[in-house]
């Protein structure tokens, strides 16, 4: 990337048409002044011609020169750009696409990354000029109402209509076992602390006494902070109070990730997570795929691929299960089984160790427990 | 733990960004391939203009004669000024371009890892940016405008390259060849050191639409000045199209056939295409496919087409995150790509199993008995929200 900075930095300073401008200009006023000066005086016409051949001359070569400039100028910056990507050009980038038959679908998943992030008006120009696309109907209205709850929390810190609608939702987030309704009451009496403790008192007594059940070690705490009003940071619990910024942050993200649970979806733009995994595979996956192709096989086509791709650790959402028999990942058609002593191998792996049938006593690989077939029971990562 | 990484190579990084700043060098090259074509026709012509007016009045001429002929001179280099002055403006538009798109690129540079929020926020940029270069491929060019905008990646993208692209391909669909012929004439160099053959399957077409109208001499004329200079690269095809006049429209014989076919125009138009991304150095699919499949299959696991629901992903319970190929948006999309290699297990801590057979960290199944308040002795399935008595819990063994 220096190389590049460098040899722009030239481009824009040496290899510019302004150069060539300013000596066409030149040209042109040699031009002008020889027709003057016959004008004034015909007969220094012969004289001034001559002059003028020589002048226009070198004239006109220097606006050649500034032309080779400006050619070797992008040359270099374009070499630079080679070198730069030259560990990349290497690779086609042209064999790996197997969306290309996958229009609709991608337009789809488009569509609703453009709704869920909250652009909508791009949504609705590409909506018309893309359509029709399958996304569910009522999304762009579920999302408005979700930004507009953000809004209010981010802009105003105002936080009644994610109240409102955590207490709307309550049945369903209890069922989730989330505890967002009393989050955002908790961030709210916070909030009224910082700013207004005596209405932050009148608050605590109106809203907690629903809680109380099953936060009461929560809301004790807070209350406590009554105790050390004068001097808060001497409070046990002034953590509590210290980073309020991170509090609004962290809730609105809990909140965001209940809301579109609700609607079945994950918290993060998938389409999002995917490209950003691509973009930090690629590297890989091309150097494999270059590897493939030497043996004539094509990346897209196997059902997995060849080698491990690292990521980061954000970016497992499924426990893995690799049998430690075959090294196979297991499958609806390989499942993994756990035996009695409860050592998990894949069923096919269990299978070529009782050979002999179902009944027949088999030998635990990783412990000396024996057992059989039909003891061995699937189970669900 | 499953192999994983935090560490930003911001060179391999680059992989899909080679584009961004390719069109503008490809760009400012032809700005000065016109500017020195310009220049060097107009400096003949002067050159030639003063050798002639001094050598007339050597020869003693009449010495009010040069005057009107300096005349002509200064409208040509007046003319040359403006066009040099035009094609700065570009230079200097293209040049900015360069340089914020540069300064973006180092931006990844100054990103000390993979999970700094530095690259989260570069990242959603490199997303815009992907979406943007898919609608304009697509022909989605007022989306494609409108994102751009809103996200203030004006410079970062390519529109009107993609627009112009997009309305020569258009005609062609629409079966007229001039606005692409009038395009290969303006990238006549580059093209023929591509050794690109579109201009000639342009020809051609134009031929078989004269054979078509019931025009043979014409269409022989047409032959003669316009295919039979190519037939040192093209002299099997020339003699087929001399051979097509005997074939009405509606022949059954190949390749005649094919030739009259109508197909042959969505051939021109991705043959063009093809062409015009290759002179730019623009890949030919959309960077966004490219990520995708990439990123696809490197988060696909066999559990993502499962017909069991997995225990480890879902939107049942508040201690999950929904994975983003089990998503509604990308699900079908993944289906026939391969999924991640993985060579060892990866599981939360401490597993214990659940007479139904679900695997969960302990953790979890803790964490989600307080979030709901449940009695001391019962433990809830996060997946399908049975209840048990926690003396039902049993420790598996993952190697
Ligand atoms: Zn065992
Ligand atoms: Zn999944």
């Amino acid at each position: 990337m220096e190389a590049i900075q460098k040899e722009y930095e030239r481009l824009i300073k040496r290899a510019n048409l302004s150069k060539s401008i300013n000596d066409v200009e030149h040209c042109l006023r040699l031009l002008e002044n020889a027709r003057e000066a016959i004008l004034r005086d015909p007969t220094t016409s012969k004289m001034t011609l001559v002059k003028l051949q020589q002048a226009m001359s070198t004239g006109l070569s220097k606006v050649q020169d500034d032309h080779k400039e400006i050619y070797t100028g992008l040359n270099r910056y374009g070499k630079a750009l080679d070198k730069t990507f030259k560990a990349v050009s290497t690779y086609s980038t042209n064999d790996y696409d197997a969306l290309t038959s996958q229009a609709p679908l991608i337009k789809r998943a488009i569509a609703m990354h453009l709704i869920r992030e909250g652009q909508f008006s791009v949504a609705d120009f590409f909506l018309t000029e893309a359509g029709p696309i399958d996304v569910p109907p009522e999304l762009q209205q579920e999302f408005q109402e979700m930004y507009e709850i953000l809004d209010a929390m981010r802009t105003r810190r105002d936080l009644s209509l994610a109240i409102d609608w955590a207490r709307q939702k309550s049945a369903q987030l209890e069922q989730r076992g989330s505890n967002l309704e009393f989050e955002l009451c908790k961030l709210q009496f916070i909030w009224l602390f910082i700013e207004r403790p005596e209405r932050a008192m009148a608050y605590a007594r109106r809203e907690f006494s629903r809680f109380q059940e099953k936060h009461l070690k929560d809301i004790q705490q807070l209350m406590c902070a009554f105790l050390f009003l004068q001097s808060p940071e001497k409070s046990p619990y002034s953590r509590i109070f210290a980073d309020p910024e991170k509090s609004w942050n962290d809730v609105a993200h809990s909140f965001t990730k209940e809301f579109c649970s609700l609607l079945g979806l994950s918290a993060e733009s998938p389409l999002y997570i995917a490209a950003t995994a691509g973009a930090i595979a690629l590297p890989t996956l091309l150097k494999m795929a270059s590897i493939m192709k030497e043996k004539k096989t094509e990346w897209s086509t196997v059902n997995e691929l060849p080698a491990e791709i690292a990521l980061p650790p954000g970016y497992q959402f499924h426990s893995i299960f690799v049998c430690p028999v075959s090294k196979d990942q297991t499958t609806d058609s390989n499942p993994p089984m756990m035996l009695p002593c409860g050592h998990v191998i894949a069923q096919e792996s269990l299978q070529r160790l009782a050979k002999g049938g179902s009944s027949v006593t088999l030998k635990c690989p990783y412990c000396p427990r024996e057992s059989s077939l039909h003891h061995a029971k699937p189970v669900i990562i | 733990m499953s192999m994983s990484t935090t560490k930003l190579n911001a060179e391999s990084h680059l992989l899909l960004d080679q584009p961004l700043l390719r069109l503008p060098h490809e760009l400012l090259r032809k700005t000065f391939k016109t500017s020195q074509k310009h220049f060097e026709r107009d400096q003949n012509i002067i050159m030639t203009g003063v050798k002639e007016a001094a050598a007339k009045a050597m020869a003693g001429g009449d010495p009010e004669d040069p005057v009107a002929s300096l005349d002509s001179m200064i409208t040509r280099m007046q003319g040359l000024k403006r066009k040099l002055e035009s094609l700065h403006e570009d230079e200097k538009v293209l040049q900015e371009h360069s340089r914020k798109r540069i300064s973006h690129l180092q931006d990844l540079y100054n990103i000390p890892s993979l999970v700094d929020e530095g690259y989260d926020r570069w990242s959603r940029t490199r997303l815009d940016r992907l979406l943007v270069d898919f609608l304009l491929r697509a022909g989605y060019g007022e989306s494609a405008k409108k994102l751009a905008q809103e996200k203030q990646i004006e410079d970062l993208v390519d529109v009107d390259v993609f627009v112009q692209c997009a309305r020569v391909e258009a005609s062609l669909r629409r079966g007229s060849t001039v606005e692409c012929l009038a395009w290969c004439q303006e990238n006549k160099n580059s093209l023929r050191k591509m050794k690109s053959t579109l201009e000639f399957e342009l020809r051609l077409q134009q031929f078989i639409e004269l054979v078509r109208a019931g025009q043979p001499k014409e269409a022989t004329a047409y032959s003669k000045k316009f295919l039979v200079p190519h037939s040192e690269n093209h002299l099997k095809d020339i003699q087929k199209a001399a051979a097509l006049l005997a074939f009405r429209p509606d022949t059954p014989w190949q390749p005649y056939k094919a030739m009259y076919s109508a197909d042959r125009w969505e051939f021109l138009a991705n043959a063009f295409v093809n062409t015009h991304h290759n002179l730019y150095g623009l890949p030919s699919r959309p960077l966004l496919h490219i990520a995708l499949s990439a990123g696809l299959s490197a988060l696909k696991t066999p559990s993502c087409h499962s017909s069991v629901a997995s225990s480890s992903s879902n939107t049942a319970s508040s201690t999950t995150s929904l994975c983003p190929i089990c998503s509604t948006e990308l699900n079908d999309l993944a289906r026939h790509v391969p999924y991640a290699h993985h060579v060892r297990s990866s599981v939360e801590p401490d597993p214990v199993v659940l007479p139904n057979g679900r695997i969960y960290g302990r953790e979890r199944l803790e964490e989600l008995a307080s979030k709901l308040g449940l009695p001391e002795e019962k433990i809830r399935d996060p997946t399908t929200g049975e209840e048990w008595d926690r003396s039902t819990v049993r420790k598996v063994f993952i190697m």
